[in-house]
């Protein structure tokens, strides 16, 4: 531990107990959040894992059907596109995220001759793209939540590694000196009285 | 007359779900080099897919073509007012299979009204006609494929993710 320069007065003192009253009433709070937090990044990365099934599960319905999408007569890729994905901020435990909504696609309308599976793929390219764009919000979802994680770990590292035993230890120390300092001037001023007392006889 | 039986006995035979023999540019080239240019307009106007709004000998092909389309667009409108469609031509079967097999029962369903069609009508426009038609059929049979269609799907699910890959 590095050594730490400490006033030996009594502010310093009183300075040094604040610090250690505030610390160990802040560390459980960080304890919690850092709980919390954990707690929200693993039903985040739950519901992540549901999704990605959902979207398996969507494929492999799809495998029966998937050759028809190579169709020479349509390209798909015209009539479906992604134009925006909306979200709406929100606090996860204290942290600011951006919650996914919906998303707003630019579709091409289908003629009457335009064949009938592209409405089915439509269907499920939308749905399967609203899954994954749920996934890219909860992935920044868990980003942020992490890179918050971080801190508060850090913040309970320095309460419960420098703050709390630093402050123990400088309250120790104070007192000490300030005890031999009183025990000092004790034995001091009883010299002198003596030396006086000494002197008065002579 | 002698050049569409020069033409028809040139072409090879067609048979629904075989790969297809040739390419319609193919065709197209012999049937250019052999009909007259108004008997050529005329086949090149009229397609399996898309308005055909040739009129007079060719009626039936067409009113056959806008039947199917206005199946097709019945199927629509049920699946948006949730009810159960009223089919005047395809059988009602195609409501029920995946899309795959419904586009196959429609395109069956198609070449045997162009065999019906064609009967009868040996080494005539028509015959040149339901040939094309029929080629038509069979190339768009022969792009159904897994493999692309998955690589079709990837890219309008996830186009940016395939441009990295690309890139990689």
């Amino acid at each position: 531990m590095v050594s730490i320069k400490i006033k030996y007065t009594k502010t310093e003192r009183a300075r040094q107990k604040k610090i250690l009253k505030v610390s160990e009433r802040m560390l459980p709070l960080f304890e919690a959040m850092e709980k919390s937090l954990m707690a929200t990044v693993n039903t985040i990365s739950e519901r992540i894992e549901q999704i990605r099934e959902q979207i398996e599960r969507n494929q492999k319905a799809t495998e029966s059907w998937i050759a028809v999408m190579s169709d020479s007569w349509v390209n798909i890729n015209e009539f479906i596109s992604v134009h925006k994905i909306i979200t709406k901020p929100t606090d996860v435990t204290g942290v600011r995220v951006q919650q996914f909504e919906s998303v707003d696609f630019k579709v091409i309308p289908v003629n009457d001759d335009t064949p009938l599976w592209v409405d089915d793929a439509i269907e499920l390219m939308q749905e399967q793209l609203q899954l994954l764009a749920e996934i890219e919000c909860l992935t920044e979802q868990i980003n942020l939540l992490e890179k918050e994680l971080l801190d508060v770990r850090a913040r309970i590292k320095l309460f419960e590694n420098r703050r709390i035993p630093n402050a123990k230890i400088a309250i120790r120390k104070i007192g000490q000196k300030l005890q031999d300092d009183e025990r000092l001037t004790i034995a001091t001023a009883k010299v002198v009285k003596i030396r006086k007392q000494a002197e008065v006889r002579v | 007359m002698s050049s569409i039986v020069y033409l028809m006995c040139s072409l090879p035979s067609l048979t629904f779900g075989q790969v297809p023999p040739m390419l319609l540019d193919e065709f197209n080239h012999d049937a250019k080099s052999q009909l007259s240019v108004k008997k050529f307009e005329l086949l090149k106007a009229i397609n399996i897919q898309g308005d055909n709004t040739t009129k007079g000998r060719l009626k039936n092909i067409t009113s056959m073509l806008s039947e199917v389309q206005q199946d097709l667009s019945e199927i629509r409108k049920s699946r948006v007012q949730k009810r159960q469609p009223y089919l005047e031509r395809l059988p009602r079967t195609v409501i029920t299979v995946n899309p795959l097999e419904r586009e196959k029962q429609i395109m069956q369903w198609q070449w045997e009204e162009l065999d019906s069609i064609e009967s009868n009508k040996i080494f005539t426009l028509i015959q040149v006609i339901v040939y094309k038609l029929k080629l038509q059929i069979l190339c768009r049979i022969h792009s159904f494929n897994a493999e692309s269609g998955t690589q079709v799907l990837a890219s309008v699910i996830n186009p940016l993710k395939n441009e990295e890959d690309k890139k990689w």
